[in-house]
């Protein structure tokens, strides 16, 4: 099978209008026969159900959550991208476009970045018309700040609250249209298969998570929003109940898996404290605006940070990237810090930690400006360790936050598998191998608001759809195996917890397939992944039954799901012969331990096709051809 | 009037008719304490002052009277309906519960507070409204019932409650009005206890006064 | 500062919707002062699972404090004793060696109980669907600059949208009313430009929707906003007032 990420041709600008202008459309009247299933409930997944509710069409809504409200969008802190270009410092949709693709460190695709930044400017529009209420200059107009890898001041926020804000928008909207009578809600429900009828994605199959029973939905296309799968390393900033396990179900069902070593490990967390943390906490990136970060010289000095002085403090990333400084996009923080911690000089009772300090802002615009700014950021510091950044340089520590990979989608964002959609941070689409920050929010609402709309009906009005029913052959066959599967799962009555499993993935893939990956270690892990993954069939320790709520139940078939899914990150890593964004593999690297591309080999995006049980994946590659931009080493010094 | 019905039979426009008979009832307090306090100007004072409210306000009296009837009522009849829809909301209750920093005395006993007063009205109204005034003028009704201490005790047990109640019921009232800014809120709050405090301690010094002193 | 404390832990078990529940005893040793309630309660249920017993079932997702997804009473109060705190957020460090901790569901007619402290509150998201949006389709909206906002509006608006819908509030509240809940997005939406075309149409739809679904009467008690995560305050169950008598007595909409 080959790859066509059906790009439109003409000029770089003029392709997504071009393409709107020419896309076979849905009559009003036959858009209200079409049934539309979407997956996810987040950025993506709410605003795509809005939006293709109010075109008319029939949408059921799923989540995992009691409440679509609760998706981990909501946890986005820091603000949202837009070339508005309101603050006049020379902003544009192309420098919008060309510091995501450079951000991506080029390889993400030309066609799909450039309509990101384009449609970046409708999100704004369309949120403040929704009555998010994003923060203003005192003459009433909204106001921007910057943020990490880029120049300009393009940000809009919502305190530090943006991404809970732009989720409650598309949220209300969606219940708007729920009262409509165009979308049906289905909380509460984990997808666990996506059911093909004659090569068409046509249905899911989902655990309902209070009754535990299995339940069939048919419709004419699936969208798939269900976020990322940062879980796999355990500690993460994701939402304890982010999983793979939808995707990963369509992978198995046909869809291509896009780069899914890509994985964004976010510098501002706040540090691991011990055993039995359950996950971690980030602290917005727009505290690097104002903070800086730093470890002291000497690593034996002791003192309190507030104690040493000015001259006794390494302000590293200043000193190595004098150009950026603290504002270097997340990847290159995150190396830098791990570097100096794994040179002894962190910080803290573990040694993996370094100050960010804003002390400094502090003297400069006075407490009361940065109380207005961080304030909340600051009280939640001091609840998760008990220490006020006022009075004390806060502690952070990297940690997985994002993953770039997912579904490979085409410029309609479908997958492999037609009729299924893929949108948000499940799909691999834009982000390349590095998100910037505030993008994520920016991919969520343009896939979900004004992208999927139209690409839908495109595929709708162009195909034809024999009616399936949710009683079918296909639906009960895979609900047969999602029961076997179960089943399985439940017979094992060994002796580990889930959650004790899960511990020692994660941290087998943080160590071996995190910020810094090895050949050796890659493989290494490949074989301790294997190991664990028999041992979870014969030794699992499950309580309770099949038809109930049984969260433990339901985690156990997430990190089964994990476990065959480590593999792919790792063959992914394995495969790619280059080091480029997040993906650091030490054996390509410049000598100041920058990541070394290969553009000559490896510019293009890994597809894996699923192989088969027991079967190795198939790699396809979808060449990145840069017609308009000219990959650049990507310099932040 | 069906969208009166429907407004004021609303969750919001049941504390509204609350907040309105409660203030309403507020007012009448204050007239009411400033007549009885003339007690403590004597005998004359006190008889020529129920004498002139009834002349000169000939037709006033029973009207207002009608009215608080009527308010009465509503307030009596909201009242239980929401005390009953706020049990329902509720069916099975905390093991455990602490209060969480909001509730006060005067809030958290506003239907106890409330049927006592209505007892203690009924038996007032009974003892100085509906009572021949043939035999006996206010004023002798007055000192005969409280040279009675069960009675005395009666009145200020009720006075204290009328303070409790309105210690939450003033503020409570203007918050139902949306009344609530920065600026005022400081004035409402205080004043609104002051107010209770002053009609509690005005009103139950009557009976001790004439317990005490002109008995 | 570091160290383990040893409580003693009463909480509600319920196998299922509508079935008998009563409280169990359970010993949490050496607990880390550092670890969040939820991990505490993690601790306990690896315990559980591997004496062969179910564990407490419990909401969560994002644990920092956002989603609004946990919630539980503990020792008589809405996400425990800390103010301003999920009990995601909240840390052991805030309970002393030798303690004993009731916890309990969020009690309420409109939350029914689904499991142990899991409870069902989509009653809130049917308060939302009554009216707690701005009709606005995608696409058709104008730049969004032509509408400013003054930025003290903008700030109390963004207060008001602080709300992480976690029930707290209904389950503080001594009448079990949703007042404080149904007011932030009120207020929220009154408080802009963008929200006061439907302003009287939403008040009076969400109280309303509000009462249908079995919540209480606000009673001005003011627990809610004592144990409100994002200490949303009652000025805002105000501006409702105020939109609600507007709404009632001088707009069209009944």
């Amino acid at each position: 099978m080959s790859l066509n990420p059906s790009i439109p041709s003409g000029p770089l600008e003029a392709k997504w209008t071009k393409y709107c202008s020419e896309i076979k459309l849905v009559s009003p009247a036959n858009k209200r026969k079409f049934e539309i299933i979407v997956v996810g409930t987040g950025l993506a997944g709410a605003s795509a159900s809005a939006a293709l509710a109010e075109l008319g069409y029939n949408v059921k809504t799923f989540c995992i959550q009691d409440s679509p409200r609760r998706a981990h969008s909501i946890a986005a802190q820091g603000g949202i991208n837009a070339a508005k270009n309101y603050q006049g410092d020379g902003d544009s949709i192309w420098r919008l476009f060309y510091d995501t693709i450079k951000g991506g460190d080029f390889r993400a695709r030309e066609a799909n970045v450039y309509r990101l930044a384009e449609l970046s400017v409708k999100i704004i529009d369309h949120c403040v018309a929704q009555g998010v209420p994003f923060a203003r200059e005192y003459g009433g107009l909204l106001a921007n700040r910057s943020f990490g890898g880029a120049l300009v001041s393009r940000t809009f926020y919502a305190r530090g609250q943006t991404g809970q804000q732009l989720l409650l928008g598309a949220y209300s909207a969606m219940l708007r249209q729920v009262k409509a009578g165009r979308v049906s809600l289905f909380p509460r429900r984990e997808v666990l298969d996506i059911v093909l009828v004659k090569g068409q994605a046509r249905g899911i199959v989902a655990r309902n998570l209070v009754t535990g029973e299995l339940e069939s939905y048919a419709a004419h296309a699936v969208v798939l929003a269900t976020g990322g799968y940062g879980n796999i390393y355990f500690l993460s900033t994701n939402g304890m109940n982010s999983n793979v396990s939808a995707s990963f179900r369509a992978y198995k069902r046909g869809a291509f898996f896009g780069n899914p070593c890509f994985v964004q490990i976010h510098p501002t967390c706040i540090p691991v404290s011990g055993h039995y943390q359950s996950k971690l906490t980030l602290m917005s990136e727009s505290l690097r605006n104002d903070g800086r970060v730093w470890v002291p010289k000497d690593p034996k000095d002791k003192r309190r940070p507030e104690d040493i002085p000015e001259s006794d403090r390494d302000y590293f990333l200043e000193r190595l990237y004098p150009s950026y400084g603290n504002l270097v996009p997340r990847d290159v923080a995150s190396r830098a810090t791990k570097a100096i911690c794994d040179q002894g000089r962190g910080v803290g009772p573990t040694g993996y930690a370094v100050y960010l300090d804003l002390s400094d802002a502090i003297k400069r615009d006075g407490k009361e400006v940065i109380e207005k700014k961080y304030g909340n950021l600051f009280e939640m510091y001091e609840r998760i360790t008990g220490v006020s950044p006022y009075v004390s340089p806060m502690m952070i520590y990297p940690a997985v936050h994002y993953v770039m990979g997912g579904l490979w989608v085409d410029y309609n964002l479908m997958t492999t598998i037609k009729g299924l959609f893929s949108l948000g941070e499940a799909n691999f689409s834009d982000h390349g191998a590095n998100r910037l920050g505030a993008s994520a929010l920016m991919q969520g609402l343009a896939d979900g608001y004004f992208i999927i709309p139209y690409t839908i009906g495109g595929y709708l009005a162009s195909d034809s759809f024999p009616p399936v029913s949710p009683s079918q052959g296909e639906f009960e066959d895979s609900k047969k195996e999602v029961s076997e599967f179960i089943r399985r799962l439940l017979s094992v009555k060994g002796r580990r917890t889930v959650t004790d499993f899960h511990r020692s993935l994660g941290s087998i893939m943080w160590e071996y397939a995190g910020m810094e990956r090895s050949d050796e270690g890659l493989r290494k892990a490949k074989g301790m992944v294997e190991e664990l993954r028999e041992e979870y069939w014969q030794n699992l320790l499950l309580t309770g039954g099949e038809r109930e709520f049984n969260q433990n139940l339901s985690k156990a078939l997430r990190v089964a799901d994990y476990l065959e899914f480590a593999g792919l990150i790792i063959e992914d890593a394995l495969t790619r012969r280059e080091s480029c964004g997040c993906h650091f593999n030490v054996a390509y690297q410049t000598p100041e331990h920058e990541p070394l591309r290969d553009d000559q080999n490896c510019a293009y995006v890994a597809a894996w096709e699923y192989g088969g049980k027991e079967r190795p994946p198939i790699l396809h590659k979808e060449p990145l051809v840069f017609e308009n931009v000219t990959p650049g080493i990507r310099s932040y010094k | 009037m069906n969208w009166f019905i429907i407004f004021i039979t609303s969750s919001v426009g049941k504390k509204l008719v609350m907040a309105f008979t409660g203030l309403c009832f507020v007012l009448f307090i204050i007239v009411h304490l400033f007549g009885n306090l003339t007690i403590f100007l004597g005998k004359e004072s006190f008889l020529s002052y129920v004498e002139d409210l009834h002349r000169s306000h000939k037709y006033l009296i029973p009207l207002a009277e009608v009215f608080l009837l009527i308010f009465g009522l509503l307030h009596i009849v909201f009242g239980l309906v929401l005390y009953i829809q706020n049990l329902k909301a509720r069916p099975i209750s905390y093991n455990l519960r602490k209060n969480a920093g909001g509730r006060t005395v005067g809030s958290g006993t506003m239907p106890y507070t409330g049927l006592f007063l209505l007892i203690f009205i009924s038996l007032h109204l009974v003892r100085f409204r509906f009572v021949e005034k043939i035999t006996q003028n206010d004023f002798t009704i007055l000192i005969n019932t409280f040279n009675n201490l069960g009675y005395v005790i009666f009145y200020i047990l009720a006075m204290v409650a009328l303070g409790l109640h309105l210690s939450h019921g003033i503020w409570s009232s203007f918050q139902t009005f949306g009344v609530n800014h920065p600026k005022y809120n400081g004035l409402i709050e205080k004043g609104g206890i002051l107010l209770s405090i002053l009609f509690a301690v005005g009103f139950a010094s009557i009976p001790i006064y004439i317990f005490t002193k002109l008995s | 500062m570091n160290g383990t404390i040893n409580l003693t832990l009463k909480v509600w078990r319920q196998p299922g919707p509508g079935q008998k529940g009563k409280f169990e005893i359970y010993q949490a040793k050496d607990i880390n002062i550092h670890m969040s309630f939820l991990e505490m309660l993690d601790v306990v249920n690896e315990e559980l699972i591997l004496s062969g017993k179910d564990p407490i079932a419990f909401d969560h997702d994002c644990r920092e404090g956002i989603c609004g997804m946990c919630g539980a009473v503990v020792n008589g109060k809405a996400h425990g004793p800390k103010k301003g705190t999920t009990l995601c957020q909240l840390h052991m460090r805030h309970f002393r060696d030798g303690d004993t901790i009731v916890i309990e569901p969020f009690r309420s007619k409109a939350f029914p109980i689904i499991r142990d402290l899991v409870v069902d509150r989509s009653a809130f998201d049917e308060i939302i669907i009554a009216g707690g949006y701005i009709s606005v389709n995608t696409g058709s909206a104008p730049d969004a600059n032509s509408i400013p906002v003054p930025p003290q509006n903008a700030e109390l608006a963004m207060d008001a949208a602080a709300c992480i819908g976690c029930g707290a509030c209904v389950a503080q509240c001594p009448n079990g009313s949703a007042m404080l809940f149904v007011a932030s997005k009120v207020s929220h939406l009154a408080l802009l430009p963008q929200g006061r075309p439907e302003a009287a149409k939403r008040v009076l739809s969400m109280t309303g929707r509000m009462k249908e679904l079995g919540f209480g009467n606000c009673g001005n008690e003011r627990e809610c906003e004592a144990v409100c995560p994002k200490q949303i305050s009652i000025s805002h169950i105000a501006r409702l007032n105020r939109e609600f008598l507007k709404a009632g007595l001088f707009s069209r909409e009944t």
